[in-house]
């Protein structure tokens, strides 16, 4: 059994996930980061991207975060998003169902996920 | 003696009360269950973006930390957000925020600072109106309910922090009533601007302390910056949330009361009717007989 961390995605709704990765791969700011367990401390700024939570070497979940803020620390990660939405199990088409019925920024935010299931 | 007609017309009246009373309870009650998860499932977001201001600001330099998360050294004007209800009919619940704001108001003025209101919900607006004049900065109403939109929230924040940068203000608090359970309702006071970290007991000392040794990404100043009003959003989202779910509460506790006073009153007024329409029945017995004893 390969080593993990702690991953925690939430939103001001609810929390989107709560599990134990080997690595998660989040859209920082300056640029994607890839988490492995034990990393070091770290708080960065988050940017509109997808979070990849790998499991035996492969992707296993994705999100579409809009911004926020990481918490990475040795055990945990802890990203703080103020949109996500799960994208394995999402439809593109109900995703744009849904960005219509939406306005502003998160209809804007509901388009880039229906393109990037 | 009362009339038997005007007593029926009263008890169907009051009868029509507690239906709508009662009616009012459940509605209350169904849309405070809703209510209540989404202000439980926001707590982790905004308890857990406390945790990380609170790292931050113990870490940071006084001097050259952000105005947002320090506040400003001659914070002589002060913006007071009042969180109150947009529909009546709740209890004590916008009187209690009523009284808070007005004692809030009275001691910063005693401080000798100038104070600005930002008005959230049509109730507390509506009783302070007279008092306030033209330290009125601005009023939103129907942003709560049992659905409230991280938007609105984000709008308010947004305003406040315009008028921050432009220097209007020098220090924000907020005053909501806070859930605690179906039955209580606490009126809180938090502080915005500075940002009000928690009371630290010793355990977590250690934790601020560990949190010296953090990387930034990008650094620190650019983090704090784009942090600090997402922070303001959380925690006007937050109070929002928790708003709402304790004026469903409040209302569904002084239906349940009023509902219950109806009830009551129903059986009084019932037995005035009983003892009247009693007391007629006797009357005419005593006119016949007494008649037919005279003939």
């Amino acid at each position: 059994m390969a080593e993990t961390t702690r991953l925690e995605l939430v939103t001001p709704a609810r929390i989107m996930a709560g599990s134990d990765v080997e690595m998660v791969v989040i859209p920082g700011s300056e640029g994607l980061l890839g988490v492995l367990p034990r990393h070091a401390p770290l708080l960065a700024n988050l940017a509109r991207g997808a979070v990849e939570i790998y499991q035996g070497g492969k992707i296993v979940q994705r999100f579409l975060i809009d911004g926020g803020v990481a918490d990475i620390s040795p055990e945990k990660v802890i990203l703080l998003a103020e949109r996500a939405v799960e994208l394995t199990s999402a439809s593109a088409a109900d995703l744009k169902a849904r960005a219509e019925a939406a306005s502003g920024d998160e209809a804007d935010f509901l388009l880039a996920a229906a393109e990037a299931v | 003696m009362p009339n038997l007609k005007d007593l029926k017309t009263r008890i169907n009246s009051v009868k029509s009360t507690q239906k709508i009373t009662s009616a009012m309870k459940m509605v209350a009650a169904a849309k405070l269950r809703r209510a209540q998860e989404a202000a439980e499932s926001a707590r982790p977001y905004s308890s857990r973006m406390t945790e990380v201001i609170a790292g931050l600001a113990a870490g940071a330099n006084p001097q050259s930390a952000p105005a947002l998360l320090v506040g400003r050294a001659a914070a002589k004007t002060h913006l007071l957000i009042i969180v109150s209800a947009d529909r009546g009919l709740c209890g004590g619940f916008n009187g209690a925020i009523t009284r808070a704001a007005r004692e809030e108001i009275a001691q910063l003025e005693a401080a000798g600072k100038k104070v600005l209101i930002y008005i959230v919900g049509r109730k507390s607006g509506d009783a302070l109106a007279g008092e306030i004049g033209d330290s009125l900065f601005e009023r939103v109403e129907q942003v709560q309910g049992s659905d409230v939109a991280y938007g609105s929230a984000a709008d308010i924040a947004a305003r406040v922090l315009e008028g921050f940068e432009a220097g209007q203000f020098d220090a924000v608090s907020m005053l909501y009533n806070r859930f605690v359970n179906a039955i209580t309702q606490t009126v809180t006071h938090q502080s915005l601007v500075p940002v009000e970290v928690a009371e630290t007991q010793q355990g977590e000392d250690a934790a601020a302390g560990a949190r010296l040794s953090y990387d930034y990404e990008p650094e620190e100043d650019e983090l704090l910056a784009a942090l600090l009003p997402r922070n303001i959003a959380t925690q006007i989202f937050s109070a929002l949330l928790e708003s709402s779910a304790a004026e469903l509460a409040a209302r569904m506790t002084a239906m349940d009361n009023a509902t219950r006073n109806a009830g009551d009153m129903i059986d009084r007024l019932t037995l005035v009717y009983n003892r009247t329409r009693q007391a007629n029945i006797t009357k005419e017995l005593i006119e016949i007989i007494s008649g037919a004893e005279a003939l």
